[in-house]
């Protein structure tokens, strides 16, 4: 996402002053102030740790971080690009159905069907357990079947869950790329994927990429479950096992950096590249229509991603409630929904407004510094959520230290203790999602309309008001509900930073799924994926009307 | 001029009307919530807590309709000791309860606990199980143990944990995670009793006889031997007690699948390990705090460790209730328990340098 829009800002005054551009680097320094913390916590003593670390575990953390990264990454594009393509272009039955659909897996948090492909994979498992009835196999020793917990197995259900952010992104500029580029193609009868469809939706799946894997590196219940030692696991091994959190902070800075200079190369590459003309849709190009095996192809390759990241998982926690009580079960979660729904619903809107300022402030006033400093903000996303929360608190401890010592009571607490600290929390680590659906959603509008609308006389605050804004009110929609969505299924912040008695769907799911009672965890956990398909469904009706 | 001068008005003014509409809406749930965060009140207690809900509620609820004390709980596991520094003495919490000496002990390295001087806690607890400093007490103890698959191994196959090193184990042994709190425990219990080099040896050993890659947790283990994968395990003992006597019926299968190998009877005893708390340095509570620490030594609270988690009391005039003897008698290895926690930086050294 930061790569994406980085790009276009290469000219323009270095830095402009006024309330906007003022206002904005206030916000993005309260979102980097955590981060900074955790810095200035990384430049502490670890007492010689970090040799112990380079020599035994840190080369092996790296190369599984970057196994995984490889793995889900390449596995996420083509599970996206290539279900985009297929509803964008062809015409099979069941298109209009599988393009909604096809969102449906963003619902489920990661560690949710990582506890489920577990129970439905391992030995016990019913697909084992068929396999031995129907072979007459008796013991582990007597056939080979892949283990689910290993790095192939975290590939697989992080990617089946995260292609999501991929396929929205790609589906979008393949719907955006001119109609006349493509019958180029069809004239000169050549690919329109490989020519056209592809090298012009890039810049959108880089985005959408850049958001997997940011979430595959802060990613700790998955690999955690599944006993991959990435860097993320790796921070708390050193961090709980040696009582040192300086160690830790500097094995998640290690992380960060990783993932900012994979962004740079990226940025690097691109950085001579334009692409313009995105308004115009490709109205007039109808839909190819296949051969039945073409159209059999068609929904083998959107059925495939589905069965992975929704079908089976949604099953297998259906199948574990059933066999359970479940009037019982629904009363202590009631509660909790309702507490879900309302941190989720606050800290959309927060984000929301936040982010609007930022962009504002970045598009039409500030210069290339505060362009800069909505891109460092918007970095929270790549640090691992517990950590990040360790920053939080360090910064929150500040801050109120110095509320406490202007109004002279030392318990009197800004931040700490209630939600405040929670929201910052989560304002740092899904400020890119907010940023990145209002920066796509103002690159949409043409570099004049501002200027136009203030050529005709009209002031910034009213051109904004009457010309961008109702222009933005989709992106906006957009941002809250993916902020929505993950704040839904947020997992170690929360656990952590939450106020007392504090419950959330996610954290109810954890304490069961922990200790493996996985019967009183599915009825959480599928509140979680119903909560996340409402968000999922409204926004696939606004990616109808974008495109 | 004039225009330009209207454009920045509107434009500060607009500003001004986000931001103050963000900082309604901040404030708005700041309020809302931060109220729990400041009050001391007398009949209130703020703990956090390591152990789960389900575990911890029964204590919560007895200690409640004895003292008429209210309680409010943050349940979590990784970063509270953190969230307590960082709160410092702005801090809510009046107690801290947690499982395992080695998280105990990162809340007494950040000074975050204080000192209790208590005849009661003294009575009821031994002095190996309580901090020499008097800042953090035990209120119940758990056997780390060996089990076997009583279907292919000899009830008298294996006697000390040294032996799960021995080559003719290959292949059969199963346990979690090295770095996991309660095998980095272990490992330092080993580095005590034999020295780090033989401690180093053995974990290889371990390593090296594994069935499969470190995985699952405690109840996993007896999954792979009830399933055939594993022969030999690692297990806290309650586990099995709670396997064997929860509403599951495949895990009472699992856990009819496994004998329990109290391990070193013939020398330092079986590895305990504490679940156990201390009272906050800022508690505002405090009075309440050190009431809830007898409490949990107390006849009532001793017996229903036993009851909830199948875990042996501290209070030595506390009788372990009937399942847990059942378990059988076993010589607890008398290691101060702060010893545990001074080793466990090399003892996950040693299983970041042996893999497991």
């Amino acid at each position: 996402m930061v790569a994406t829009f980085l790009s276009r800002w290469s000219n323009g005054p270095a830095l402009q002053v006024d309330g906007w551009s003022a206002s904005a680097v206030l916000v993005c320094c309260l979102i980097l102030g955590p981060i900074a913390a955790l810095v200035v916590t990384a430049f502490g003593d670890s007492g010689g740790l970090w040799s112990h670390l380079v020599s035994t575990v840190l080369p092996r953390y790296v190369t599984n971080t970057l196994l995984l990264m490889a793995g889900v990454g390449v596995l996420a594009i083509c599970f996206g690009v290539s279900t985009a393509w297929v509803v964008t272009r062809y015409e099979f039955p069941g298109r209009p159905l599988f393009e909604w659909m096809l969102l449906l897996p963003a619902a489920i948090p990661a560690y949710i069907i990582a506890y489920t492909y577990t129970d439905f994979l391992e030995y016990a498992g019913p697909v084992q357990s068929m396999l031995r009835d129907m072979f007459g196999w008796r013991r582990p020793a007597d056939y080979w079947f892949p283990e689910i917990r290993s790095l192939g197995g975290a590939m697989l259900v992080m990617a089946s869950v995260l292609y999501p952010y991929i396929y929205m992104v790609t589906r979008i500029a393949f719907r955006l790329t001119p109609a006349s580029l493509f019958e180029i193609a069809i004239v000169h009868n050549k690919s329109q994927f490989w020519l056209v469809g592809l090298p012009l939706a890039r810049p959108a799946i880089i985005a959408g990429l850049a958001l997997v894997l940011m979430e595959v590196v802060s990613d700790f219940g998955t690999v955690e479950y599944f006993a991959v030692e990435t860097i993320t696991l790796g921070i708390f091994n050193v961090w709980l096992g040696m009582n040192n959190i300086v160690a830790a902070a500097q094995i998640s800075l290690f992380g960060f950096v990783l993932i900012l200079s994979l962004l740079g190369l990226e940025i690097y590459a691109r950085s001579r590249q334009r692409y313009s003309g995105g308004t115009r849709k490709h109205t007039g190009l109808p839909n190819i229509v296949l051969s039945t095996r073409g159209q059999i192809a068609c929904i083998a390759v959107c059925m495939l991603p589905l069965l992975t990241g929704f079908v089976i998982p949604v099953g297998v926690l259906l199948k574990l409630l059933m066999s359970g009580p479940v009037g019982t079960q629904f009363e202590p979660v009631y509660g909790t929904i309702l507490a879900s729904l309302g941190l989720a619903a606050s800290a959309a809107v927060i984000i929301v407004l936040l982010s609007s300022l930022i962009v504002i402030a970045a598009t039409y006033r500030g210069g290339v510094f505060v362009r800069q400093l909505a891109v460092a903000a918007s970095t929270g996303y790549a640090i691992p959520g517990t950590m990040l929360s360790i920053g939080v608190l360090i910064f929150a401890g500040m801050i109120d230290r110095s509320w406490s010592g202007l109004i002279g009571d030392q318990r009197a607490t800004l931040l700490l203790g209630g939600a405040g600290v929670l929201m910052t929390a989560y304002i740092v680590r899904f400020q890119a999602v907010g940023y990145g659906a209002m920066m796509s959603g103002i690159r949409r509008l043409p570099d004049n309309m501002m200027n136009a609308s203030r050529v005709l006389g009209q002031g910034f605050g009213a051109s904004l008001k009457r010309v961008v804004m109702p222009l933005l009110g989709s992106s906006m929609l957009a941002g809250g509900l993916l902020v929505f969505v993950d704040v839904m299924k947020e997992l170690p912040i929360t656990l952590l930073l939450r106020p007392f008695d504090f419950e959330t769907l996610a954290t109810y799911t954890y304490q069961y799924a922990k200790d493996e009672m996985l019967e009183e965890a599915a009825l959480p956990a599928l509140m979680v994926v119903i909560a996340g398909l409402i968000p999922v469904i409204l926004m696939n009706r606004m990616l109808r009307r974008a495109g | 001029m004039t225009k330009v001068k209207s454009i920045n008005r509107t434009a500060r003014m607009t500003v001004k009307l986000l931001l103050r509409r963000v900082a309604t809406s901040v404030i708005s749930m700041l309020v809302g919530l931060t109220g729990i965060a400041t009050s001391a009140n007398a009949a209130e207690l703020n703990i956090y807590s390591h152990r789960q809900q389900f575990l911890l509620q029964p204590f919560l609820d007895a200690f409640t309709a004895e003292t008429g004390i209210t309680t409010n709980v943050v349940y979590a596991s990784k970063g509270l000791a953190q969230r307590l520094k960082a709160e410092g003495e702005a801090s809510p919490a009046d107690v801290i309860l947690t499982v395992d000496i080695a998280r105990l002990s990162e809340y007494s390295d950040l000074d975050l606990l204080s000192p209790v001087d208590s005849a009661v806690l003294n009575a009821a607890i031994p002095s190996e199980l309580r901090a020499s400093d008097n800042r953090w007490f035990a209120f119940s103890t758990r056997a780390r143990l060996v089990v076997t698959s009583k279907e292919r191994v000899a009830a008298d196959a294996i006697s000390n944990i040294e032996e799960l090193a021995d080559p003719q184990w290959e292949g059969r042994v199963c346990t979690r995670k090295g770095s996991h709190v309660y095998n980095r425990s272990l490992l330092a219990s080993i580095i005590a009793a034999n020295g780090k080099d033989a401690a180093e040896a053995w974990a290889d050993g371990l390593v090296a006889n594994m069935a499969r890659r470190a995985q699952g947790n405690d109840r996993a283990q007896a999954k792979g031997i009830f399933e055939g994968q594993c022969d030999v395990a690692i297990m806290n003992h309650y586990y099995y007690g709670k396997m064997l006597h929860g509403d599951k019926e495949d895990h009472r299968a699992w856990a009819n699948s496994i004998r329990l190998v109290f391990t070193n009877q013939g020398g330092r005893g079986n590895h305990i390990n504490i679940s156990g708390g201390g009272v906050a340095k800022y508690s505002p509570n405090r009075e309440n705090a050190v009431a809830f620490l007898e409490f949990l030594t107390g006849s009532l609270a001793q017996q229903l460790y036993g009851e909830v988690n199948f875990e042996y009391p501290v209070n030595r005039s506390v009788a372990p209730g009937g399942v847990l003897q059942s378990f059988g008698e076993f010589k607890p290895d008398t290691l101060p328990i702060e010893r545990l926690a001074e080793l466990a930086p090399q003892a996950q050294m040693i299983i970041d340098r042996a893999g497991w």
